[in-house]
């Protein structure tokens, strides 16, 4: 059978990838996804002892990290409206001036590739009769 | 299956390693993003880790349903996690994230949790839904932007990470016990250690208890030849309660089945409780003291609500709603309470933060 190691290991591997992608991302909305994937992992651990265990405490704890998560998310995204009246990017780098003491300033070194110039728009032949045409009929 | 010529903590490592390749080629970067090399590596990574995970712990016997679906939602919540990760697209991220929920719930689902998942899927979809809208509200980027193409320390972040997963994984590895041979052979299911007339045989006991309290806290505490006569029959109710939990003494759980031992402790508990009730109630009618009613009313009712809980161990997952009804309006009433308060003030502080007029930048 399927032991409760195995799904602890699945908890923290999923666990572990929530915390790459939120320590490399810059893009906020992308960071919190990673953070609510590391809630998921939190909750399969909790549901996982549950099972184990016979009683229903570790479900109960689930459902209170669920209304949680609900709660963070609707701070975070009202934090992530305000953060983009100020500097219109939702970038979390342009906010680097809030770093410690003696941390240096991450530059960017490397220029984005430009982007792709976009192609022109096809034109279709004109429909009906031109206008010189029909003043030449009339 | 085949066996790496590693330890477990050598195939942790090669795991961790060939992960933070992966992330590290997959992560958006202006030069040197390889998709190709990072899918190849993190492939290498998951079958690493698949084979660590059946190595490690107990290998999985015969129950092959429980096996596939297993192994498919592990892989899809592994795999969608590192698509979320890796994508520079937020919307895409956002409908990698969806997957990762589905696949988590259908992990839930193989726990016995319906309502959980349930839950699961309401609050995320809607949450998913909310995501969309901020990405197209927020995010303009049509081509290559600050935000979606850079990652902060793409090879320090990933090996942080996954030298944290690593630490746990190890500890998970050194504290788990070691599989027995002959348990790894046997092809049988959990047992069922309540059968349905030892659950009929607990609802009556329960009822009998409820009976047993209230009439206890209609008398009158001076009334002794009441007491003594209401004692007589909660004797007979007590008796019947411990003679429905006696089956702990009757069977023994194999040491894998952590649920079947842990509803006969439950069962040999409310035995106990049950008979140190008695007993109490015996030294204070022996004494001929005046009978604090209301004291007794409420030990019966905690009587009471341990078989419940001893009833409601291990039921079907169809009732899984009622039985977690009841643990959290009686165990954790004020968190429940507390929650909703919590989710008052989320919704008012959310409002106030977004909807003011702040001076633009």
């Amino acid at each position: 059978m399927i032991a409760l190691w195995h799904y602890l290991a699945v908890a923290a591997a999923l666990f572990g990838i929530g915390l790459v992608g939120f320590l490399t991302r810059r893009n906020m909305i992308t960071m919190f996804l990673c953070a609510e994937m590391m809630l998921q992992g939190v909750t399969l651990n909790l549901v996982a002892f549950a099972r184990y265990h016979g009683n229903l405490q570790g479900q109960v704890f689930a459902l209170f990290v669920i209304t949680v998560a609900a709660c963070e998310a609707g701070v975070g995204f009202a934090l992530f409206i305000v953060l983009y009246r100020r500097r219109h990017s939702l970038d979390a780098s342009t906010w680097q001036d809030l770093r410690e003491l003696g941390v240096p300033q991450s530059v960017d070194a490397e220029p984005l590739p430009p982007a792709k110039p976009e192609s022109e728009m096809p034109q279709l032949t004109p429909a009906g009769i031109k206008p010189e045409e029909e003043a030449l009929r009339v | 299956m085949p066996t790496l010529p590693l330890t477990a903590a050598g195939q942790i490592i090669l795991a961790g390693i060939l992960a933070v390749a992966a992330f590290y080629l997959l992560l958006p970067k202006p030069r040197s993003r390889s998709v190709a090399g990072g899918i190849a590596a993190g492939i290498a990574a998951l079958a690493v880790f698949a084979l660590w995970t059946t190595q490690a712990f107990a290998k999985p016997t015969q129950d092959s349903v429980a096996i596939v679906l297993f192994v498919l939602f592990s892989a899809g919540a592994l795999i969608f996690g590192t698509v979320l990760v890796t994508q520079r697209n937020p919307a895409r991220g956002a409908i990698a994230f969806a997957f990762v929920i589905l696949s988590t719930c259908g992990l839930f689902l193989l726990l016995a949790a319906p309502f959980l998942m349930a839950a699961t899927v309401i609050i995320y979809a809607g949450a998913i839904i909310v995501t969309f809208l901020f990405v197209l509200m927020l995010s303009h980027a049509d081509g290559p932007s600050d935000e979606n193409d850079r990652t902060r320390e793409p090879l320090l972040g990933s090996f942080a990470g996954f030298a944290f997963t690593g630490l746990v994984l190890f500890c998970l590895y050194k504290n788990a016990p070691p599989p027995l041979a002959h348990e790894q052979a046997t092809h049988e299911l959990p047992f069922l250690v309540l059968t349905d007339a030892d659950r009929a045989k607990l609802q009556t006991a329960a009822a009998r208890l409820d009976v047993a309290a209230t009439e206890i806290k209609a008398l009158n505490p001076t009334e002794l030849a009441a007491i003594e006569k209401w004692f007589e029959e909660y004797k007979a109710t007590a008796h019947e309660t411990e003679d429905a939990t006696r089956f702990y003494k009757k069977l023994r759980a194999s040491r894998t089945d952590q649920q079947a031992a842990s509803t006969l402790k439950l069962s040999k508990m409310v035995f106990d409780l049950s008979k140190a009730t008695t007993k109490k109630f015996q030294v204070v009618i022996d004494s001929q003291k005046p009978f604090d009613t209301t004291a007794a009313a409420a030990d019966i009712i905690a009587v009471r609500d341990s078989v419940r809980l001893l009833n409601g161990a291990r039921e079907l997952p169809a009732r899984n709603v009622s039985n977690l009804g009841f643990v959290l309006y009686t165990d954790h009433l004020l968190a429940v309470e507390l929650a909703g308060t919590l989710l008052l003030v989320a919704t008012i502080g959310a409002v106030a933060i977004a909807g003011r007029k702040g001076a633009p930048a």
